[in-house]
């Protein structure tokens, strides 16, 4: 199964370590954002290290004063059109925690 | 091209999750997909008719009167929450569909995918 998940918030949801999927990706939408782009203590977010596809929303990161070049590098940077191809043509089961 | 059920339960104007969800249907649609768009609990009042535009407030009223034009877009309000608030057909905004729950369910399986949000 392929599942993506949608983390809208700059918190660890305990559950993500207990989702198994072949393919596995996690996008960061609102506050979630913040995952991809600060650091605490020196370190990035325990999120950055799962083992996943990892994707973050433009809009969301400008509306935060965030740049492409802000973000993490192994995030992907994705718009509104690029995460309607990742529903329909990357993953079939979609959670928004 | 495939269909994309949204149910979305946010509220109208609190978080940013109710126009995550119309702004990903509207991409979709864009894209040459359908989108049917189901709203529970406080995303109800997206249904209401003369929803004000204030520059400072999100306003997705005429974004959906825009998607609802497409023929590619169908929302509708759950029965019981919209009465619980006190909204009826007469408080609807034209093209916004009012059932009960099974409506959704048979979105949801005949979907290519479901995307189900939940509260704030």
């Amino acid at each position: 199964m392929k599942l993506v998940v949608f983390v809208n918030d700059y918190k660890e949801p305990p559950i993500l370590d207990r989702l198994k999927a072949d393919k596995f990706g996690i996008v960061f939408v609102q506050n979630g954002v913040y995952h991809c782009t600060l650091k605490k203590d020196g370190s990035t977010s325990a999120l950055l290290s799962k083992d996943a596809e990892l994707y973050a929303l433009s809009e969301d990161l400008e509306s935060r004063g965030f740049k492409a070049e802000d973000v993490d590098s192994k995030v992907k940077v994705i718009n509104y059109e690029g995460l309607v191809d990742l529903i329909f043509n990357d993953y079939e089961k979609i959670i928004w925690l | 091209m495939g269909k994309l059920t949204i149910g979305c339960f946010s509220s109208l104007v609190g978080s940013m999750t109710l126009d995550f969800a119309v702004k990903l249907a509207e991409a979709a649609v864009k894209k040459g997909h359908e989108v049917d768009l189901w709203l529970s609990g406080n995303a109800t009042m997206l249904g209401k008719t003369r929803q004000s535009k204030f520059r400072d407030y999100s306003y997705l009223a005429g974004t959906v009167e825009e998607l609802i034009k497409t023929g590619k877009f169908q929302i509708t309000i759950c029965e019981a929450c919209a009465k619980a608030r006190g909204i009826d057909k007469e408080d609807t905004m034209e093209g916004v569909n009012i059932h009960s729950m099974d409506w959704y369910l048979a979105s949801a399986f005949s979907a290519d995918r479901v995307f189900h949000i939940g509260g704030e």
